[in-house]
């Protein structure tokens, strides 16, 4: 007994002894916990203010967001949560005609240059959104040729249509209330946001300032700003439009960089940004939202390609935390690295096929699938999404990225969203998912023959244009390769080439199908599907002047619904969709999250800021 | 001769126009820069197309839009020449600007050492034509011309960057690899010196457990984790310097040319601890540069003490020699600073890195760190252009130095009774030099236009990098930009190669009319 005490004493001090030198020789000489994380992007950073046309790219935003704290985010359920420590708000006012919506800024919140964030910097935004404010202060109109002196992305939309005057602040300048013709829905999202920079900073800029003024300079800032954008001051207003379109489109941030480009309210604040980097360190001012969590420094290795450099440098401990839309084999790569985690997830863009039933501009369609062709025309759409190789293109193309990846049986509440299951169930689609490939194209085959009696054993006898998307695509391209001979069994002859410049072809009645990928940028009442799927929506390519389509987008976008409304009538979308056989959803984008594993509450987000939405949480 | 050149420069004007011309439109034909906004489905995405529209000018078709961009490039004549602005609103030649200095770090070290090995091992070889040695260099030179880049950096990176950092956290080298490496070494310098059977084996033999010992000790003395030369590795290497610099440059019977470079390596190694100092205490470029320039002074000076007549080629090996030593003493002090290097928070024991050009994240204002982190982040780009690029130089010096060899005058030289050493570097590698050079200036000018896929896999954002984004964002001013800049260059070095092959070679002549 006492022997086999010592043989075991001694082989437990063995095995300590050798863990311990493992441990020795694995680790680093310092593994104290370490407060830099390394992110990187394929993109390169090209302005501090994303909310121009030209500026509005993930990269941008990014920044933006670490350096910028919202009044509200997108989590990654897709659920807004608000940010109560920097400002609440409330409905004020909701009849028929008048809706009223009333911001209140937490008291004490401050720029990064010490100024108080106030009322003034709210309504910023209705001078970078509102058309009839830009026209009426002589700033230019937006749709026009010339534009804005603001060159804003915010014009056209919802907050646009309905915004009624301007909006009028509070006597201690900390509320602000927007006043609407009718309901909106989605108030939130159409309503006002803060702007990438402070109003106070864009008046001292003007004057030429190049150093940080005090709190009472940026108080009286504030205030000859609120004064000039009341009293429609249209020469000072210029000037600020100048410097809000152009002075914050630099790429390099060093000690001679105007400090007053920087001020934002953000977590991080920007130290210095050069071709190779952005190097963000934790804002000492910053009290509009979440405290972090132990990151101090931020860097974002920019425009590092997707794939194995990219790979290759998460696994050299160049790189903390990577997301990307890499190949099958570059996942391989990444998950063959063994101090990384890897996340595969899908972002809120999927693959789609349309089929063009009218013409969408002045030429007139006539095609096998057009509207005007009656039941047999029906038939042939029917027959051609019936055949397409949905399920072949996601297992052999998609699936090697995302094992979970599923043929979309929903584009409006896409995989992820709780109320997926349910309307795959309801909405029609299933009819284009019954059975094998094989017996949907026997009968799909069917219906062709109904009005070719000789299609099918090689006989090809409708000839259909697909447009897809530039030669440099390798996964469209073999998603084209695919369809070819899918449809070909049923009876369609498909000329699918690569089109360079296809963006702009999208409206030409040439083609009578095309395939690409539609990117939701938010999650509205409607999903923003009533811009494809509505008369003269904005990305409706299909000519499709559904009434019933019509109707239900109507009613989503015309005022805030309770939930069990916005589901019923996204689900009757969907089924007239899918009974006029014009659109059918066939993935989702993959997106491949990695990150070093010692990191802490990584959880990629569906859509943007998709990596960053939580990185106040990160820590090792 | 003046005539000629304007008459060239006449012909450049037109050359570009026409190319930009159909540049131009072959490019806007070719893409569309509403792409992106196609597939949103942001209900403001029609907002957006209005505004793309009106800034690129897009209603405009592509023939007359050039003349918009012309426009700009026009204003060369009145010395403001207006490139335009990038997609994102930043001025194109602001961008081409940024980028040039990044490219010419990236290129021009892996240009003079590709160039360097290049013909060193093309003339090796000539002269031991049809030799194993001859026969491992081309073989080694076509594998190296067909390798894709993108595939040598993987690798690269897998294994002098991921594998190579895993290795420094012990920085013991396993046996099987120094039997393997002793081995490779043995057969490649079995086959450099070549020979009779018994001498290729002894040869072998040598080398191989030379090699062995050298990395035992390497291994053992835990240099790679500590690394330096320190006086007497300092002496040793400069010694060999000096020996082999007088050998190649004026022979070795030259006695007064061997002793006065040993005595500047004597010197140099004398002042080891001053030097030092000097590098220590006042860490910056202009230190390095009067050291230099001191350096060459001295190396200058000493053949005066050892020779009064015929002094030139003397001088010039001893500054040649004392170039390298000036090197050793850079190279040790870097080496010196390593151990601090790799135990920054930045650098957290990983020192070298597969991306970037540099650390952001390193403490500011130490001139050896960021010496460092240049040099850290150059290795591997630099390794791998010179494969790549090596390989062209090793066959074209090889082919010209054949030819060379079998002209009249060397033959004649060597009927003058001139030493081999003499035949070769005097009459052959000067005349092997005179298509070479032209050669290069072109070569160099191309490379300028960015080493597009090396910038891109190791992400240096220079004129590649611009030129990628510039095709992929559909970006026309920023790719007319770079194709004005590179297009130039390359018509201007093709004017340059063709005067300095008139000035190498005075059986050529430029003529301004006929």
């Amino acid at each position: 007994m006492k022997a086999r005490l010592k043989t075991r004493s001694i082989v437990a001090a063995v095995s300590a002894a050798s863990v311990a030198l493992i441990g020795f020789v694995a680790v680093p000489a310092h593994a104290d916990t370490r407060s830099t994380v390394v992110a990187i992007e394929s993109n390169t950073f090209t302005s501090y203010n994303n909310i121009t046309p030209d500026t509005n790219i993930v990269i941008n935003g990014d920044v933006q967001y670490l350096t910028g704290f919202p009044m509200f985010y997108y989590d990654d359920k897709l659920n807004i949560v608000p940010n109560p420590k920097l400002a609440t708000w409330k409905i004020t006012k909701n009849t028929a005609s008048d809706f009223e919506v009333t911001y209140t800024i937490a008291p004490g919140r401050v720029w990064s240059d010490g100024v108080p964030i106030t009322a003034a910097d709210l309504l910023l935004w209705h001078v970078t959104t509102s058309s009839d404010y830009s026209k009426a202060a002589g700033l230019g109109d937006p749709s026009s040729s010339a534009g804005s002196a603001f060159n804003s992305v915010n014009y056209g939309g919802v907050y646009d249509s309905h915004i009624a005057g301007i909006p009028t602040i509070s006597d201690n300048g900390m509320s602000i209330t927007f006043k609407y013709d009718s309901q909106i829905p989605d108030y939130l999202l159409n309503g006002p946001a803060l702007e990438p920079m402070p109003a106070h900073t864009l008046v001292e800029l003007a004057a030429g300032k190049t150093s940080l003024g005090s709190v009472a300079d940026g108080t009286a800032a504030n205030a000859k700003f609120i004064s000039d954008v009341t009293s429609k001051n249209t020469k000072d207003l210029l000037a600020l439009g100048k410097i809000w379109s152009n002075s914050y489109n630099f790429t390099t941030v060093d000690s001679s960089t105007n400090p007053l480009l920087l001020v934002n309210n953000g977590a991080y604040k920007v130290k210095s940004i050069d071709s190779n980097q952005i190097t963000l360190v934790a804002s000492p001012t910053y009290n509009s939202g979440p405290a972090l969590s132990g990151i101090t420094t931020l860097v974002i290795k920019q425009g590092i390609a997707d794939g194995s450099p990219s790979a290759q440098a998460l696994a050299n401990g160049d790189a903390d935390v990577y997301q990307g839309q890499p190949t099958a084999d570059a996942v391989a790569q990444l998950k063959a690295i063994q101090t990384a985690k890897v996340v595969t997830s899908s972002s809120l863009a999927f693959e789609h096929i349309e089929l063009r039933v009218a013409s969408s501009g002045s030429d007139t369609y006539t095609g096998p699938f057009a509207w005007s062709g009656g039941q047999k025309a029906a038939d042939l759409r029917k027959a051609f999404l019936l055949a397409y190789p949905r399920a072949d293109i996601v297992s052999k193309l998609i699936a090697p990225i995302n094992p979970n990846a599923v043929v979309l049986s929903s584009v409006i509440n896409l995989p992820g969203n709780p109320e997926y299951d349910h309307s795959a169930s309801v909405n029609g689609m299933a009819a284009f998912n019954r059975g094998s490939q094989a017996d949907r194209t026997a009968q799909a085959l069917r219906l062709v023959k109904k009005w070719y009696p000789t299609a099918g054993n090689g006989n090809t006898p409708i000839s259909i244009n697909l447009l897809w998307g530039s030669p440099g695509n390798t996964r469209r391209t073999s998603e084209a390769a695919l369809i070819i001979a899918a449809e070909a069994q049923a009876g369609f002859k498909v000329t699918a080439p690569a089109t360079a410049g296809w963006g702009g072809k999208l409206t030409a009645t040439q083609y009578d199908a095309h395939f690409f990928i539609f990117d939701q940028t938010a999650n509205p009442q409607d999903a923003q599907a009533c811009g494809i799927f509505q008369a003269g929506g904005g990305s409706n390519y299909t000519g499709i002047n559904d009434p019933d389509i019509n109707k239900y987008c109507d009613a989503l976008q015309k005022t805030s619904l309770p939930q069990a409304t916005i589901n019923r009538y996204r689900i009757l979308i969907e089924q007239a969709v899918a009974k006029d056989a014009f659109f059918l959803g066939i993935f989702q984008n993959p997106e491949v999250t990695a990150y070093n594993s010692a990191l802490q509450n990584v959880v990629p987000a569906p859509l943007s800021p998709s990596l960053f939405w939580n990185f106040w949480t990160w820590h090792f | 001769m003046i005539a000629y050149i304007s008459r060239r420069i006449a012909a450049m004007f037109v050359i570009l126009f026409g190319s930009s011309f159909l540049i131009y439109n072959a490019a806007a034909y070719a893409g569309d820069p509403t792409e992106g906004l196609r597939s949103s489905t942001n209900p403001q995405v029609h907002q957006k197309l209005i505004a793309l529209i009106r800034e690129l000018h897009l209603n405009v078709p592509p023939p007359a839009r050039y003349f918009i961009w012309l426009k700009g490039i026009g204003k060369v004549f009145t010395g403001h020449i207006d490139l335009g602005l990038t997609r994102d609103h930043s001025p194109v030649s602001t961008a081409i600007s940024n980028a040039i200095p990044i490219t010419i770090r990236l290129i021009l070290l892996s240009f003079i050492l590709a160039v360097i090995f290049g013909l060193g091992i093309g003339i090796v070889s000539a002269l031991r034509q049809y030799s194993r040695f001859d026969y491992a260099m081309t073989f080694f030179a076509f594998l190296m011309y067909s390798l894709p880049i993108f595939w040598v950096a993987v690798l690269l990176k897998e294994y002098l960057a991921i594998s190579f950092n895993n290795f420094l956290l012990n920085g013991k080298i396993a046996p099987l690899w120094i039997l393997s490496a002793s081995a490779v070494s043995g057969f490649f310098w079995a086959a450099v010196i070549s020979g009779s059977r018994k001498r290729v084996f002894s040869i072998f033999g040598f080398a191989t457990a030379a090699t062995a010992l050298f990395l035992t000790y390497l291994s053992l003395s835990k240099w790679f984790t500590h690394p330096g030369l320190g006086p007497i590795m300092m002496f040793i290497l400069g010694l060999g310097f000096a020996v082999a610099v007088t050998y190649l440059s004026t022979g070795i019977g030259n006695k007064a040319a061997l002793r006065s470079s040993v005595t500047v390596v004597v010197i140099g190694l004398v002042l080891y601890f001053p030097v030092e100092y000097f590098l220590k205490r006042y860490a910056n470029l202009l230190t390095i540069l009067i050291m230099a320039l001191i350096t060459v002074a001295i190396a200058t000076g000493v053949p005066y003490y050892f020779t009064k007549i015929d002094r030139r080629p003397v001088i010039r090996t001893s500054i040649i020699t004392s170039i390298f030593v000036g090197i050793l003493f850079i190279i040790d002090k870097l080496m010196k600073t390593w151990v601090p290097y790799i135990n920054t928070d930045a650098i957290h024991q990983r020192p070298i890195p597969t991306i970037s050009e540099a650390n952001s994240l390193l403490p500011s204002g130490n001139f050896w760190f960021s010496s460092l982190d240049t040099v850290v982040h150059l290795v591997l780009p630099t390794i791998a252009l010179i494969l790549i690029t090596m390989a062209g130089y090793v066959r074209y010096s090889r082919g010209t130095m054949l030819e060379v060899m079998n002209q009249d005058y060397i033959r004649t030289a060597r009927a003058k009774g001139l030493s081999e050493r003499t035949v070769i570097m005097r009459h052959a590698f000067r005349n092997t030099l005179i298509p070479i050079t032209t050669i290069l200036v072109v070569d160099f000018a191309s490379i300028m236009s960015g080493a597009i896929i090396t910038e891109n896999v190791f992400a240096w954002h220079g004129m590649g990098t611009l030129f990628n984004q510039a095709v992929h964002n559909q970006d026309l001013n920023l790719l007319m930009g770079v194709f004005l800049f590179t297009a130039s260059l390359v018509i201007l070095a093709n004017l340059a190669a063709d005067l300095l092959y008139s000035a190498l070679d005075p059986r050529i002549r430029v003529v301004g009319k006929k």
